[in-house]
């Protein structure tokens, strides 16, 4: 059973092809949300929506592909599942050229349809904890002195104590002192658990540049 | 797709180097000997020194048909006419070895000019384009040329001739045999296969025939019985001409022969002179010769026409293909979803209203796949257009129908007015999509402009008591003249996406009906379409 928090977005503007995939998952216990078209859609969005969009490529007005690429542009990182009825290679390219999960043809293998969700949600809720994570670090970094700081950095960059005495111009036991505070504040129980999650807080402050 | 041409075009041409031999029944050879008496009989007159020299010589035409339909193996039938032929129609005062050795020598000439058409043409239809016509004629010139020339040798060398007779020997037996083969063997040819035998006697049962044939009458006597030197020869061309492009190379064929038959007639009538009758005989063939070219033109253009429309019908076809796809993939793709509901709810023990409901809706989205296929079948039902009466109004404003909201979305000022009370006759599907696609045609042009003032006008009126035009007006920017002269060629779309064949098809569908599509140039688009209408103009119901 997925859990309830998330949504699956459907944008769709055939009724009968929304209403069916409404009930289908509604009926097996997926939160749904429906839209008739691509503008409604981005009307109603925001940004703390959890879960993933289903999207249908052919669409009057906004495409199914042109709404990938303007939620890539708002930083939506909802992952998408695109949907379309004649799967030719161009549109197939440009779908995970914006970041598509998967890519199905209609008329839809229901099976495939919900191992495709389920991919999605998971991928969303690990996304979400993973976001979360790097959020509890990224606020635990800001109580570091600048000098405890420098040391972490010296540490993540794979050096020895003596090195970073030597560097510093302190006493190696000194630098054994402000290695076990940083790892006190930053509540980690080894050197490989804070590189790994150091690194993620580099990545995602890279990723929003 | 050029796979499947080819493969189709080594279909219709087996062997494309040469012309294919069929095996010979007992008959063949019998059909060869008495025809061949037959004709040369027929065109027994003016023989030099009695020899079978005469200024009209249609019989070789018929060995040569025979050798490109057997191959060589020809040869012995043909050795039997001239033989029979020699004995029994000119009862020449020689020597019955003589009149062999000739008969051999005549047949065997015979035989390498039809096996060099043979192994030169291309079979099946030696008569289908110009390039084989002129390759036949020229093989015939030049083949009758230099048999001509040995036989007025041989028989100069045997004395059968007097010695200073062989020039004129060599002149009239070319020009007998080559004017006999030239405007005798399209039609010989013609009569020997089955396709060509049909499309024969088509022409001939085509009511023009009369016509042409009195047209002839009347030219012979004109140029016979009027003036003297057959002044008003020329006047024979006008016949032929009319056959060739109303009914194309089997017009031409049967002109000619009519005409020709009709020239020996009026010969033998007026009593000409032999020397006339070879002078008459060289504007006969280049009559039928002229008559034959204009003809197979004809008949390309007209195989070129109905290939392009063979491809434009499937083009339609495909762009119809894609839009059913996806209207077929929706209902599919909701009755799987339902389908798939019903399954999860009955899982769940669920028994009551939701599953009917579900159900219900199933089979509502199964009911609107049927119609697509419904309408698909419509529009392949025998790849014909079938005119049917339809009520202009109603057809205009169903298929207008979902233009109305893109309209109000995009601020178009969309009207459909001035509609009359008219019955069409067309296929509703097809005008469906000639309509539709001008309208959206329209819409593209006014969306991409200002967003002020945009409109699309929808409009028809009578023309005359027979006709409708329907116009589809638009305020976008019109068509520049070099734009408009390009723009029903496939492929030449101005817009980002699509193939640009939607006009193509669109005056495809139009031609079809017996109407017309064309865009008139002006500071707006503006698209006519013309239909028949129904001469009661008032509707029944």
């Amino acid at each position: 059973m997925p859990p309830s928090a998330l949504t699956v977005f459907i944008v769709d503007d055939d009724a009968a092809v929304r209403d069916a995939l409404g009930l289908s998952l509604g009926v097996r216990g997926y939160r749904t949300a429906i839209f008739a078209d691509a503008e409604s859609f981005l009307q109603a969005y925001r940004t703390d929506w959890r879960g993933c969009i289903l999207i249908d490529i052919r669409m009057p007005g906004m495409d199914g592909l042109a709404l990938q690429k303007r939620l890539l542009e708002l930083g939506c990182t909802l992952p998408v599942i695109v949907m379309t009825g004649h799967g030719d290679v161009g549109s197939a390219r440009e779908a995970f050229k914006s970041r598509a999960l998967d890519f199905l043809e209609k008329p839809l293998d229901q099976s495939k349809l919900i191992a495709a969700i389920d991919e999605a949600l998971l991928r969303s809720e690990t996304f979400q904890q993973e976001a979360e994570t790097e959020h509890a670090f990224a606020a635990l970094l800001a109580t570091l002195t600048p000098r405890e700081r420098e040391v972490m950095e010296m540490i993540v960059a794979g050096r020895h104590n003596r090195d970073i005495a030597d560097e510093m111009g302190i006493s190696a036991r000194t630098v054994e002192v402000h290695k076990a505070r940083v790892m006190q504040k930053l509540k980690v129980d080894s050197i490989a658990q804070l590189v790994r999650l150091s690194l993620g807080v580099a990545d995602a402050g890279r990723g929003a540049n | 797709m050029n796979m499947e041409n080819r493969q189709a075009r080594s279909l219709i041409v087996p062997n494309a180097s040469m012309i294919a031999a069929h095996r010979m029944r007992w008959t063949d050879p019998l059909l060869l000997i008495a025809g061949y008496v037959a004709l040369d009989w027929a065109s027994f007159f003016h023989p030099l020194h009695g020899l079978s020299i005469t200024p009209w010589n249609p019989a070789p035409a018929l060995g040569l048909v025979f050798v490109l339909r057997f191959g060589w193996k020809a040869v012995y039938p043909l050795v039997a006419a001239v033989f029979l032929a020699d004995w029994w129609v000119r009862e020449l005062p020689m020597p019955l070895l003589v009149t062999l050795v000739i008969s051999v020598f005549i047949a065997g000439a015979d035989t390498a000019v039809g096996e060099i058409l043979r192994r030169r043409l291309r079979g099946p239809g030696i008569f289908s384009d110009r390039r084989s016509l002129l390759e036949w004629a020229g093989i015939v010139i030049v083949g009758t040329c230099v048999t001509s020339f040995a036989f007025a040798i041989a028989l100069r060398t045997f004395g059968v001739i007097p010695a200073d007779d062989w020039i004129q020997a060599l002149a009239q037996s070319w020009i007998g045999d080559g004017v006999g083969i030239l405007v005798t063997m399209p039609l010989l040819w013609m009569l020997f296969d089955e396709r060509d035998r049909a499309v024969l006697s088509a022409a001939i049962r085509h009511w023009e025939v009369i016509g042409q044939i009195a047209l002839t009458v009347l030219a012979l006597w004109i140029a016979f019985g009027l003036g003297a030197e057959f002044k008003y020869f020329y006047v024979l061309f006008l016949p032929i001409v009319w056959a060739a492009a109303r009914q194309g190379l089997a017009g031409a064929v049967l002109s000619a022969a009519i005409i020709e038959v009709g020239i020996i007639g009026a010969v033998q009538w007026v009593g000409l002179a032999p020397v006339a009758v070879l002078e008459i005989q060289m504007l006969a063939v280049v009559l039928a010769l002229l008559g034959f070219f204009v003809g197979v033109v004809v008949d390309e253009q007209q195989r070129i026409s109905s290939e392009l429309r063979q491809t434009l019908r499937l083009a339609a076809a495909g762009e119809m293909a894609g839009a059913i796809a996806h209207e077929l993939n929706q209902p599919l793709t909701a009755v799987s979803a339902y389908g798939s509901a019903c399954e999860a709810l009955l899982e769940q023990g669920e028994t009551g209203e939701r599953l009917k409901d579900a159900i219900r809706r199933m089979v509502g989205e199964s009911v609107r796949a049927a119609e697509v296929i419904r309408r698909l079948r419509d529009f392949f039902r025998a790849g014909t257009t079938r005119l049917e009466p339809i009520a202009l109004a109603d057809f205009l404003t169903s298929t207008a129908a979902p233009f109305v909201n893109r309209a109000a979305q995009d601020g178009i000022t969309f009207s459909v007015s001035g509609v009359p009370d008219s019955v069409v006759l067309g296929d509703r599907p097809q005008l469906e999509i000639v309509i539709r696609n001008l309208l959206s045609n329209a819409f593209d042009a006014v969306s991409a402009g200002a967003p002020e003032g945009r409109s699309v006008r929808l409009s028809a009126e009578l023309q005359g008591a027979d006709r409708i035009c329907i116009g589809v007006e638009d305020s976008g920017p019109g068509l520049s003249s070099a734009a408009a002269s390009r723009l029903f060629e496939p492929f030449s779309s101005s817009k980002a996406s699509g193939l640009g064949l939607g006009l193509a098809i669109s005056r495809a569908i139009a031609e079809a009906h017996g109407g017309a599509l064309w865009t008139e140039l002006g500071s707006h688009g503006v698209f006519r379409l013309t239909l028949p209408a129904e001469r009661k103009a008032v509707r029944a119901a």
